[in-house]
Order: structure tokens, then sequence, then C-alpha cells
């Protein structure tokens, strides 16, 4: 196909879209069918959400965001990325009336924000969150959520962040959620190595939210060198605050001599 | 007598709007025209002193504006080049309902008008504001956006911060209007121009202009890009420098990263003007640092609080920093509860929200100066936390961050708080000397660079000592001379 037209470009969506809704969709089959639609929609410069027809615009965004649902189910994070920040200008530079709010807009922006949580950036996370109109992040659903998530994180109620694995609102959330998993549990064996002496392996377990004290535990304690005792069943952590300071000489001495220079200025 | 003061009070009353009318009118004209002959002073004298003297008299002219006076001065002054007078009298005229100074006007035409296009600037700066005054905005922004084009294309460097303030009409006209996506590319090349030309005033205007613009829609991304990319110019006034500040403090606070948000807000109160007319800048800029500070874990001073220009303003964000303190969460929620259109006017609502977590690591360290031995269930029900477990947790994590100074006995499920350790043996009060001592040093060498001097002072003094010399000249020469024609008389004796 050497160049490509509004009507082609529209029937090979429409393949994909039958593809990916499909129970068990050949991922692969729609990685070929998305090349070939950004082929097309490059060629009909639809990528970058300037003027155009509502119908050309809509199909644009159509794929984008079945790009978008594709690579959350090939786990393909950063091809993610790159799908949610070409269709940012959809959603926010394009007025309504040119282009009516997409059903799957929301969605996709609260699994941003979840994507921007589980990789720790939280000043993205923000800066997102501005920008979504204030009624929708109160009411909506799947902004909620990750909303939620974001202020048990920040509050250390972990718990709530483990059970909101069941209040997920759509099915792609969970494929962040796994991830979120292994990151809050570093966090929490962080937080247990601080605020612990001992403890029970039983009781590590529940904390750590593993189902019980097996080798799984016992490998994860390696990890992080904590020390179990066999006899007792019961995990010690080194305590690291035996390390004594010494006096920051570097620093004193480069201090007194930027206020010598300085007063000397005056003087 | 009596009869005659009847009289002259009957005759009066009638005309005295009148005459204040005439007296505010003839009061505007000879301060416009003040304003003229400084501005043709600025540009002979390439002095832009003169200029900043007639633009900050804006604020008072724009109050006692009078059409007709306006007119006669655009008649008498303004450029031809510089646009369609006759189109500018119109926008004057319409809103009008007669001219009264339709007679001068025809005498003065025939007068061909002299003068720099610094002053037709001027009035056009000055129409566009009366239209803003007026409310023909779609006449305004026609004006400005022809004005602001003009002015570019002349480039003269005595231009500069007029050109400055008509932008920012010019902006102003698009936001009034609720337009503001739509000028944002045009000041965008403006600023590029602006750069190159290292048009400082302008530059700096046209930054601030964009950054409000993007945060009007809450492009943060955007603006932390352009904050990252572009400089802002040295040079630029302290009002400008004051905006862009608090622009940055915005920024720095959303993206949280607090301790950069805090200086930058400090410095926006310093460096704005403390009077009466900054009051609005003051309150926002206290409102976003009050929660800053909070955010940092830091409660503002209750002085601020009581500042009779902010009291009104910051009441909501009192009651925030009352429950924070305390560590209370059911009046944190209440409050906000209660003031959340406000927070969400103010655009402070994403950022409190965050506080909750600061509230409850409040409340764990007041427990924890309290007590030194405490049950889980009875911190869970202080704090008021959903559940046993969560309270673990949280009290787990404000020990790793250094919250609280403790360990927990899981068994038995209590608390137990270490003892207090002291903290003057640590360096800390060291830094916290340095801070201070690196901020005076650079405040000092900041007012060191701010001195003005006069331009061309020493020449004064070289001039007098030049004369000296001239005349230590003269005094040798003539004592040479007197010398030589003794001699010479003396050789004329001889013979």
């Amino acid at each position: 196909m050497a160049t490509a037209d509004l009507h082609t470009t529209a029937q090979l969506s429409q393949a994909l879209k039958q593809e990916l809704d499909k129970p068990r969709a050949n991922l692969d089959q729609c990685k070929q069918y998305l090349t070939q639609l950004k082929i097309n929609l490059a060629q009909l410069s639809l990528l970058d959400a300037s003027s155009a027809s509502s119908e050309a615009l809509a199909l644009a965004r159509d794929v984008l965001e079945m790009g978008a649902y594709w690579s959350i189910r090939a786990g393909d994070i950063s091809a993610f990325e790159r799908y949610i920040a070409q269709l940012n200008p959809f959603y926010y530079d394009v007025s309504t009336t040119q282009l009516p709010s997409s059903p799957r807009r929301y969605p996709l922006i609260g699994l941003n924000l979840l994507r921007l949580l589980t990789q720790s950036r939280i000043a993205d996370f923000h800066t997102a969150l501005e920008m979504i109109d204030p009624t929708e992040l109160r009411t909506n659903q799947y902004i909620q959520h990750p909303l939620q998530l974001e202020q048990s994180l920040m509050e250390g109620s972990y718990k709530k962040v483990w059970n909101s694995r069941a209040e997920v609102p759509a099915p792609e959330y969970t494929f962040f959620m796994d991830i979120l998993t292994s990151t809050i549990r570093n966090e929490i064996a962080s937080c247990i190595e601080k605020a612990y002496t001992a403890l029970p392996a039983g009781n590590l377990a529940t904390l750590l939210f593993f189902p019980k004290a097996d080798d799984e535990l016992l490998q994860f304690c390696r990890e992080r060198s904590w020390r179990i005792d066999s006899a007792s069943r019961k995990a010690y952590f080194g305590q690291s605050d035996a390390t004594k300071e010494g006096l920051p000489v570097d620093q004193i001495i480069t201090q007194s001599l930027t206020y010598a220079k300085e007063l000397e200025k005056i003087v | 007598m009596s009869v005659e003061a009847v009289a002259s009070a009957m005759e009066v009353e009638p005309t005295s709007p009148n005459v204040q009318m005439e007296e505010k009118r003839s009061r505007f004209e000879t301060d416009l025209n003040r304003n003229i002959t400084f501005l043709k002073k600025a540009v002979t004298s390439l002095e832009t002193r003169y200029l900043h003297r007639v633009l900050r008299t804006i604020p008072s002219m724009r109050k006692r504006l009078d059409r007709s006076v306006l007119a006669k001065s655009i008649q008498l002054h303004f450029l031809p080049e510089f646009g369609d007078k006759e189109h500018l009298l119109k926008l004057l005229e319409e809103s009008g309902v007669d001219m009264e100074v339709e007679q001068p006007l025809a005498t003065s035409k025939g007068q061909q008008p002299v003068g720099e296009p610094e002053v037709s600037a001027y009035l056009c700066l000055l129409v566009m504001i009366y239209l803003l005054d007026s409310k023909q905005n779609a006449a305004g922004m026609a004006l400005a956006e022809s004005v602001s084009q003009r002015v570019v294309a002349l480039n003269r460097r005595t231009l500069d911060p007029i050109a400055a303030k008509i932008f920012f009409y010019c902006a102003r006209f698009y936001e009034v209007e609720g337009r503001l996506a739509d000028i944002r590319a045009s000041l965008m090349a403006h600023l590029r121009t602006a750069t190159l030309r290292h048009d400082d005033e302008l530059q700096a205007t046209l930054l601030n202009l964009i950054l409000r613009n993007l945060l009007h829609y809450n492009l943060y991304d955007q603006a932390q890009k352009l904050v990252s990319k572009a400089t802002f110019p040295e040079s630029a006034s302290n009002s400008q420098m004051a905006r862009y500040m608090y622009y940055q403090g915005r920024i720095k606070a959303i993206e949280l990263d607090y301790s950069d948000a805090h200086t930058f807000l400090l410095q926006a109160q310093r460096k704005a003007p403390q009077t009466h007319a900054t009051a609005g800048f003051h309150q926002a800029v206290q409102k976003l640092f009050v929660i800053v500070q909070l955010l940092m874990g830091e409660i503002p001073e209750r002085s601020i609080f009581r500042q009779p220009v902010l009291r009104k303003a910051l009441a909501p964000y009192l009651s925030i920093t009352q429950a924070v303190r305390v560590g209370d969460l059911s009046k944190f929620q209440a409050t906000l509860a209660c003031h959340e259109g406000r927070f969400r006017a103010d655009k402070t609502y994403t950022l409190i929200l965050r506080l909750r977590h600061n509230v409850i690591k409040a409340g764990i360290r007041m427990i924890s100066l309290s007590y030194l031995r405490i049950p889980l269930r009875d911190v869970c029900i202080k704090l008021h936390l959903d559940s046993e477990e969560d309270a673990e947790y949280i009290v787990s994590k404000a020990i790793r961050d250094g919250v609280i100074d403790a360990t927990i006995d899981h068994e038995r499920g209590f608390i137990q708080t270490k003892e207090v350790a002291d903290v003057y043996a640590t360096s800390e009060p060291q830094e916290t000397f340095n801070q201070r001592i690196q901020f005076c040093l650079k405040l000092y060498n900041e007012s060191v660079k701010a001195l003005r001097f006069p331009l061309n002072a020493h020449k004064k003094d070289l001039e007098s000592t030049n004369e000296a010399l001239e005349r230590e000249r003269e005094i040798v020469n003539e004592f040479t001379r007197t010398e030589f024609k003794s001699d010479e008389e003396s050789d004329l004796g001889e013979p």
C-alpha cells in the first residue's frame, strides 16, 4: 500500500478492533495491524491532532487508544507511555465540539496515573492530576482509584493499597497493580527494618503480604540480608544506627573559608 | 449680602459637578502633557528612567482617563505612520455621547503633528486601557493586536518598556474574553524576538504572560518545561521578577519540590512592593506559601494571619493550619469540606489534599511526645484511623521517615518511644546557622549590586579638575610671560 486513504485505514482499524475484542487475541497480529495503521495515520498527517475533520480525528484517536490497550496486554510499558503522550493532544487540545469525548478517555488517563505511581514518578503524577477536570477528579471511578491509592501510599496505609487490588475498576488495572505490589513490599520491608528489632516469621509474612511463611519469605529475607533464627522462628533485622558520625571536617573548612572571603569583601 | 449668597449658591449649585469635572479634566490634561514631555525627553536623552516614570503613573491616570482630552492629545501628537488616527478617534467617540472638543480639533487639523513614536504608542496604550475599562473588549483586542505588531516592527529601544505594557494589556483583553489559549502562540513568537533583541523588559513580561496563560489551563508540564529552558532576564523590573517567582513557586509546589517552592514564594513576597495596590498579589502568594510551609512540615507563624490585608483572605487557611498543627484528622476533613469551593478557586485544593498525611504525621508526633509507651489500638482511636493494621504500617513508615524515634513491639502491640536525642550534639544547629549566614551574605551582595550611580556623575569632577589644571596652566603661562616680558624690558632698558 503506497499511499493511505481514510477508508482503508478505517477498515484496518475495524479489523484491529475485532482482533482485540476476542478473549484470546493474537497480540502479534495486533502489532502488525497497529504498525500499518500508524504508518497510514502518519501519511494522512493525523497523528498530531491538528485541524482535520472530526471523523478523521476520531479514527486516529481510536487507533491510538487501542494501541494503548494493546501495549498493556503485551506488557510493554514504554509503548504505553508513547501512546498516552500521543493521545494527550486529542484529550486536552481538541475542543469537544470538534471531537466528542471518548468513553475510553478516563480509563486510559487513570491507567496512566497508575503507571506513574508504579514508576514512583510522583511529581509527574501530580502534574497529570492538575490537568483533569475537577468534577471528574471527584466523581470518576477510574480517576478515584489511583488517587486513593496515592494517598494511601503517602500516608503508609499499605493494607488499603493491598485491598484496592480487589477493587480495580477495569481489568487492565491489575497489570499495574501487580507491579505496585512488589514496590510496596520493598517499601514495607524498609519500614520494618527501622521499626522493629525482631518479628516472628508468621507475622512478618502477613505484614509483607506473603500467603504463608514459606520459601518465598525466606528468599525475600535473604535478599534483604535479614537473619532468621530457626529455633524461635523469628527474624532479626540488623541495627544500622551503630554508625557514629565523625565531624564533617571538609564541610566546616570550606564554610569558614567562604565566610572569610565574603567578610573580606565587605570590610 | 444674604440675598447675594443665596443667589450665588443657586448659581453655583447646578454647575458644581461640571466645574469639578472640568477641574478633573484639566488636571488630567496637565498630567498627560507632562507625561508626553517626559516621553520626548526620554527619547532625546536615551534615558529609560523617564519612561518608567511615565509608566508608573498609569494606575492613577487610569482612574481619571478622559476621552476628550485624550482625543485632543491624539490630534496633536499622533504620528500618521503609526496607524489610522481617525480609527483611534472613532474608537473613543463610539462610546461617548458627543465630543465637546470638536472645535479645537478642527483648528489643530492644519498643524503637522511632530513627535516620537513613543508618544503615539503611549497614547494607544491609554486608549486600550480606556477600552478595557469601558468593556469594549473586541475593539480593544483588535487595536492591541495592531499596535503590538507595529511596536515590534519599529524595533526601538526606547519603546521597549511601553511595548511590554502594550503586550500586557493585549493578553489581558484575551483573558477577559476567555480566549487565552488563542494568544499563546503569538506570545511565544514575540518572546523569541524579544530574547534575540535583548529586550529585557518585554522578555520578562512575555515570559510571565505565557506562564500565566499555561497555569490558567493547569498545563504545569509545559510551564515547567518553559521555565527550565528559558532564562529570565536579571535586569527585569521587580514587579515582573515577583510574578515570575510566584509562578515558579506554584510549579515547584505542584511537582512536590516544596523547599524550592518555599524559596521562590519567599522571594516573591519580598520583591513585590508593599502597597495597597499589591494586596491581591500578596494574598495569592501567602495562600500558597502557607500550604507549602505545611507540606514541608512547618507551621506558619500566627502573625501572618493577623495582618489586616491578609486576615480575611487567609481565614480558611488558618483553620487548615490549626487542624494540621493539632493533628486532628476529622477537623481537617471538616474544614476541607467546608471551604472546598474557595480552595478550588484558589487552585490550592489538590495541594491541600496532599496535606492529609502531614496531619497524620503531626498526630503521631504529638502522641510520641506525650507517651513513652502506647498500644497501637489507642493510636488508631486517637488518629481516627480505619484499622489497626494500617496504624501499624503508618507508624512504621513514620519511624522510617524520621518523624518519630521509636520501636514497635508487635507481639505485645505497643509503640515504645526512644529517649529524645540531643539536637545540639548533631551538626543540625551548624547547618541552620550556615543557612542564615549564607542568606545574609547574599542579601548584602545583591544590594551592593543593586546600587545605582548617576550616569556621568564622575564627569563633573573631571571637569572641575580639568578646569583647575587649565587655570594652573594659565597662571604658569602668565607668569612665564610676565617674566619674559620683564626680561625683555630689562633687556630693552639696558642699551
